[in-house]
């Protein structure tokens, strides 16, 4: 419903041309057009001019039957009395017996007429008004309106003054009206039904309906037009107005209707004249256009973007046998299945090593180069992921007590620990320090490894243990964000490696490196070391956290970096 | 007089405004999400990185524990003294019977414990009042003291998770991070570190995690309705429910 104020202008047609006068399209075209209340009302209003039909009232009853009862081998319908006929015996009264009355006999006491309230007569009415003005609803309902000038089409008064037929004829072709009365004629046919033969036999289709305002002459110049009906605009009805409860009749209004329209209805600023108390009904929505409602800037500026995403249940795999699920979970676990197996290969190697010696197949010194020879290669480095480490943001507050591990130490020193070769027949006493794998390793200070084992325990002060168990070591600050790559740690002063690189990031050993390094070269590499790192010493040995029944253990602890290097040194 | 010049005509768009509009708005916001999924991506990285450091930490860890017993050990028998290893302080408890005909208590206690159902299987932290609890309820139960192979098959292979009060299975680390995350534990080693260490969010990690549910073992059981040491296959088995549970997951 565009506002009242925008209100278009209707021109009068005259003759098969447009006249000077127009007229505002009264505020009733704009009303809401409710089908739904048409087709009620209609319903309604269709049942007053209906004529009682009932049957007989006594019908079936012109008898004195009764029963005969139980006990004759018939059964209990009451029997007609008496003898001498055919009549006699046979049952009556009931709607199953022949010649009984039916059943539930029509009565005309029925309600045939129904009410329908004013306001409500009068809101179908002016839907059905407002669709007539609608060239859409118009053609719907089947009328040809393609050539006629205008919807709604108000014509000149002049056609109130018709007193012939074929006036009516003319006008109605100037109007470009007449296509709709062909259809009209060409419509008729007979009734399907019984009801040819109950005085209904012909039905042809509705043409175009003419409201007038003052008859003189047109309702009888358009009697002979079938189809054609005629109504005087003060008594406008709605079984005209809507044929059949369906909006949208093809109606021509003459100039002065036309006019009383908004006298009659009124507008929304001004009620009725011609009728008490009533006023246009208001619409639920003003602007029912959907459509662009939803597509307006407005609203699409505030919607939510529609979800398209289906969620699928994602199926669980065994990531025991799976090797690319176990790897979604925990990505290091390709790195220890590549260990362990690389772990197996240097444990049946040295089996076989040892094997031999003990069978006397080898010399107990093996020479350099075949030291060379056997060695294990190093492992290739593990291909890191290149992203920088950060704090990561998790839902929720984090506990504090949580700790970040030290991504490039940790991972380096594995790495390291792992290159290590073992040389055979080397026991350290004492060399219980306890790292690195399962199996029995040399100590690190012997080791030709030491430049890269140390770095392992750079985090606590450079004893042979690895962290120990968190939060209890003092000297762990945990809320500290991951370090970099670098190894840039704020916490330890990182070890310089023997390449001079400062840093968790350890570079992967030549061979050279390997094979047969000086033990005094390693020392010095053993001295070297605790002395930078000293400072950080005394903090973790304090410290150490102890295990609940270890007190045998720290006596077998080994002593914290101090002692190195006279180990190192008595070594030498 | 004709202009001379030839006016030229201006072709106006024949693309309803509505639908530029709509264009444009879709590129805008596939920029947008481009860049958001770059970040998505990055984070994603991140975390990987941070679960893959986890896991080697904890692998450290687990294996120095090893050693250090094993070490306490030599040195005591060294020294001619004796070790006494602490008291379990994880458990795992499965439950080896029906339902019916259960006594009250008994009935309780396993509602306590989230053993509804025949064959499942729950961590415990022990404690003197766990114990007495499993003690109630020894004839339904089979437990004893997981190792870290146990507990990671079963978090591995028949871990599930609770979300929403749905039995969600443990498909990707993002559900773990997002309901344990504000714990600190964000993968499925987490959660095992978490379990094996008994650790300070023990509670929080099992509750998060439905009870197991368990074959029957391949090989059967002894005797359900007698104890373990009898022959049977109730009550604390100590480390013998890692063999049970090997035949169960």
């Amino acid at each position: 419903m565009a506002t009242v104020n925008a209100r278009p202008l209707v021109s009068v047609h005259q003759d098969g041309t447009v006249t000077a006068s127009s007229i505002s399209l009264p505020a009733i075209f704009r009303a809401p057009i409710r089908p739904d209340v048409v087709n009620f009302v209609h319903d309604q209003i269709a049942k007053n001019t209906r004529q009682p039909y009932a049957v007989s009232k006594d019908a079936g009853h012109q008898t004195s039957a009764e029963s005969w009862g139980t006990g004759r081998a018939v059964a209990r319908i009451p029997r007609v009395r008496g003898g001498g006929t055919h009549r006699s015996g046979q049952g009556a009264f009931g709607n199953m017996c022949r010649g009984g009355r039916m059943f539930a006999p029509t009565r005309v006491w029925r309600r045939w007429h129904r009410k329908v309230n004013v306001t409500q007569r009068r809101y179908a009415m002016v839907s059905a008004i407002a669709a007539s003005g609608s060239p859409a609803l118009v053609m719907s309902k089947g009328h040809i309106i393609h050539e006629t000038p205008e919807v709604p089409l108000v014509v000149g008064d002049k056609v109130e003054e018709a007193k012939t037929t074929k006036e009516a004829m003319m006008f109605l072709r100037k109007c470009r009206a007449w296509s709709d009365v062909l259809k009209v004629y060409k419509s008729k046919r007979f009734r399907a039904g019984v009801g040819k033969m109950r005085n209904r036999r012909r039905i042809q289709r509705t043409g175009p309906l003419i409201v007038y305002n003052k008859d003189q002459g047109l309702v009888k110049a358009f009697r002979g037009i079938p189809g054609a009906d005629t109504i005087q605009v003060k008594r406008l009805n709605l079984l005209k107005l809507a044929p059949g409860g369906h909006v949208g009749r093809f109606v021509i209004w003459t100039e002065s209707a036309f006019r009383k329209l908004d006298k009659l209805y009124g507008t929304w600023r001004k009620p009725s004249k011609l009728k008490t108390n009533y006023n246009l009904p208001t619409p639920k929505m003003t602007n029912t256009d959907l459509m662009r409602i939803i597509q307006s800037d407005e609203i699409q500026n505030v919607i939510k973007r529609p979800n398209r995403k289906v969620l699928r249940r994602t199926p669980k795999l065994n990531p025991l046998t799976n090797k690319k699920y176990m790897g979604k979970l925990n990505p290091y676990a390709n790195v220890e299945r590549k260990l362990a197996q690389y772990n197996q290969k240097i444990k049946i190697e040295r089996k076989e090593i040892l094997r031999k010696k003990k069978a006397g197949e080898l010399p107990a010194k093996i020479s350099k180069e075949e030291k060379a020879r056997t060695a294990i290669p190093p492992k290739k480095k593990e291909p890191r992921e290149k992203v920088e480490p950060k704090k990561i943001k998790y839902i929720g507050k984090k506990m504090k007590r949580t700790k970040k591990p030290k991504s490039g130490d940790a991972a380096a020193k594995k790495g390291k620990l792992q290159k290590a070769p073992l040389k055979p027949g080397k026991p350290k006493p004492g060399a219980s320090k306890g790292v690195k794998t399962g199996k029995t390793k040399p100590l690190p200070s012997k080791d030709s490894k030491t430049g890269k084992a140390k770095p392992l325990s750079s985090k606590d002060g450079k004893t042979g243990k690895a962290k120990p168990l968190p939060s209890k070591d003092g000297k762990t600050k945990k809320t500290k964000p991951l370090p970099s790559k670098d190894g840039k740690t704020k916490k330890t002063k990182p070890l310089p490696t023997k390449d001079g690189k400062t840093g968790g990031t350890k570079p992967v050993p030549s061979k050279a490196k390997q094979v047969g390094k000086p033990k005094g070269e390693t020392a010095k590499a053993a001295t070297a070391k605790p002395a930078t790192s000293k400072p950080a010493t005394p903090k973790s040995a304090t410290s150490k956290p102890s295990q609940p029944k270890s007190t045998p253990k720290k006596d077998a602890k080994p002593t914290p970096k101090q002692d190195k290097p006279k180990q190192a040194a008595s070594k030498k | 007089m004709e202009p001379s010049s030839v006016v030229k005509k201006v072709r106006l768009p024949s693309v309803p405004a509505t639908l530029l509009k709509r264009r444009k708005k879709a590129i805008d916001q596939k920029r947008k999400d481009l860049k958001k999924f770059a970040k998505v991506l990055k984070s994603r990285g991140v975390k990987r990185t941070e679960t893959f450091r986890k896991a080697e930490k904890y692998i450290k860890e687990y294996r120095l524990k090893e050693n250090q017993e094993i070490r306490l050990k030599r040195n005591a028998k060294k020294k001619g003294a004796v070790v006494v290893p602490g008291e379990a302080r994880l458990a795992f408890v499965i439950r080896i019977r029906g339902i019916n005909q259960v006594h009250p208590k008994v009935r309780k206690v396993l509602q306590l414990f989230r053993l509804l159902q025949i064959n499942n299987g729950v961590f415990v932290k022990l404690n003197k009042a766990t114990i007495m609890m499993l003690r109630i309820a020894e004839p339904y139960i089979s437990w004893g003291y997981p190792n870290l192979k146990t507990v990671k098959d079963l978090v591995y292979k028949r871990g599930f998770a609770k979300v929403n009060k749905q039995r969600v299975p443990l498909v990707s680390n993002t559900l773990i991070s997002k309901y344990l995350g504000r714990r600190g534990i964000i993968c499925m080693e987490d959660i095992v570190h978490e379990i094996f260490t008994v650790g300070r969010h023990f509670t929080s990690v099992t509750n998060f995690l439905w009870p197991f549910q368990l074959n029957n073992p391949t090989g059967g059981w002894r005797k359900k309705t007698n104890h373990f040491v009898e022959g049977g296959d109730f009550g604390n088995r100590e480390n013998q429910i890692n063999c049970l549970l090997r035949r169960m997951i």
